[in-house]
Formats: C-alpha cells, structure tokens, sequence
C-alpha cells in the first residue's frame, strides 16, 4: 500500500513539474512584446445589449506590453495593455462624444483604459505554440480599479517571411474575451440598464511583436 | 365629417409611407439611432482568428423613421385639408 501511495505522490509531482506551462517553439528564454500598433490592427470591441439597443463600439489606440518566459508562462506572465479613452467609436458620432462626456467615460479625466496581469490562474496548451490562459488583473475604467478574471488566448509565432510581412521579429497574438459591470465603475446615469447595459462585452484581438520598430 | 376620395387618397398614402417607414426599420434592425457604419467581421489568416473593421454602411434608426413618419403626417394633414370639399364657399358665392 506505501508504495502505491508513493508512486501516486510521485507520479502527481512529475505531472506537475512537466505538463507544459508554456510555448513549445523556437524561441527562449525571456520575452517582451509591445502591442503598440500604428496600423490600427489592434483592437478592443464592446458590446452591448438591451431590450431597447444594441451598441457596438471599437478602439483601435492600444498600447501596452506583454512579457514572460517561453518556457514558464504560468508563473512569469506579467504586463499590461491599455487604450486611449478618447478613441473608442461606435459609428454615429453624436453618440462618440456622449461617450467621452462626464457622465459616461469621462476621457478627460480618465484618458486611458487599463488591465494590469497580476497573476495566472491556469495555463492550458492546446498546441506547442498556443495557449489558454486564465489571468487575475486589474481593470482600471473611469478612475475604478477592479480585479477581474480574463480568459485569454496566446499565440506564439517564431519570426518567418509571413510574420515579416507583418511586423519584424517573433509575434504573439492575444484574444479576451471578458464582462464588465459598469456601475462597478461609478458609471451611473439614467440610460444605463435601458439603452445601455450595465453589463458590457468586452473582446480584446491584439498582435504584438518582439522587435517594435517604435515603442514610444 | 364627409371626406372625399382625394382626402381618402391623402390620409392612405400617408398611412402607407409610414408602414413602409416602419418596416425599413425593422427590417434594419431596429436600431434607436441612425448609423452610418457598422462592423464587419475579418478573417487574420495568419493567426486564424477574426477581428473587426468599420465599414460604412448607412442603417435608418428609429430617429429617421419618427421624423419622416412626421413628415408624412405634417404632408397628409396639408393634402387632407387642400382637398376638401369647398361647397360651401361656393354657394356663399353665389349669394
């Protein structure tokens, strides 16, 4: 009986110790990539919807980096991605300046929206350069911070003529996918939760690189 | 009140050009405002994953659709008092 105790010990040990907790490509060792993105390719989609409206909105000014060990992303995964308040547009103009006016996002006063990793929760490979990760950070919106779960695929491309075509050096790409409350965000005015959800959609597709040619 | 045909004529097209108003509208969505572009979905190749762009594309929300509907009305109600009946100045007149 000990030594099937031991030998499940040890087996829970290895499984551990050697499922991969990150990218099984090219590349080593530690990493940085930058997601600024002067193409407008990047992105952060909301949507919202109510019996009354559906609004659909996109910011294409993100920023922010994203770094980690190739060989260790579950517990070296640190960074964080922000947009430009200011920029978020939801195809009618009228309703683009309402969105930055005091009573909704105030891009005054709180021009950037924030999500800061502070820890992973899990990490899952579902093929040698892609992951599921599940991350614990703070989204800060409207001068609120909250710590909120994000469930993210990374894709990690080694450098080759397609990639280059794109941007130089290795890239990764990231998509979220995550809800947010907005009077958890001291949003609260008369249309939210008729025209405007409380809770809102966020999508996050964003490609970065390892070589920015700009990290200004 | 009697109305004649022309009267009929005004309030039926009016009727009619709100119904249809209304069913552009639905048919588009049924969005509260107005919009002039929308986003599409794209396929990222070298990624496999779909993003999104804007794409100009013109939406009637409910905001066009009340205005012309009051167009409409403000439209029938003139033809529905040009057209009516105005025997009575005439046989004032030939007192």
């Amino acid at each position: 009986m000990k030594i099937v105790n031991k030998l499940i010990f040890f087996t829970l040990i290895y499984s551990a110790v050697a499922l991969p907790q990150g990218f099984n490509v090219k590349a080593k060792g530690s990493q940085t990539f930058y997601f600024q993105d002067d193409k407008g390719r990047n992105q952060a989609t909301f949507h919202s919807i109510t019996a009354l409206d559906e609004v659909d909105g996109m910011s294409n000014k993100i920023s922010g980096q994203i770094s980690f060990d190739i060989s260790d992303v579950k517990s070296t995964l640190k960074g964080e991605i922000s947009i430009t308040t200011a920029s978020l547009k939801t195809g009618i103009s009228m309703r683009d300046r309402d969105l930055k006016e005091p009573k909704w996002l105030d891009a005054e006063s709180y021009p950037t929206i924030s999500f800061t990793i502070k820890k992973v929760i899990n990490v899952k490979q579902l093929a040698p350069n892609k992951l599921d990760v599940k991350v614990l950070g703070d989204f800060n919106l409207h001068g609120v911070t909250n710590e909120i779960p994000v469930d993210a695929t990374m894709i990690y491309l080694d450098q080759s003529p397609a990639t280059e075509a794109r941007e130089p050096g290795d890239l990764l790409g990231v998509t979220a996918k995550f809800p947010i409350t907005l009077s958890k965000y001291n949003i609260k005015n008369m249309i939210l939760g008729t025209r405007v959800a409380d809770k809102i959609n966020i999508d996050v597709n964003i490609v970065g690189t390892n070589k920015p040619q700009n990290t200004n | 009140m009697k109305i004649n045909k022309k009267q009929k004529f005004a309030i039926v097209a009016g009727a009619a050009v709100i119904i249809i108003v209304f069913i552009i509208w639905l048919i588009n969505g049924g969005y509260v405002f107005t919009q002039t572009q929308v986003l599409i979905e794209k396929k990222d190749p070298l990624f496999g994953t779909t993003y999104k762009q804007w794409k100009n594309k013109f939406i009637p929300g409910l905001d066009l659709t009340l205005v012309v509907t009051f167009i409409s009305l403000v439209i029938s109600a003139v033809l529905f008092y040009l057209f009516r009946n105005k025997r009575k100045d005439l046989n004032e007149d030939s007192k």
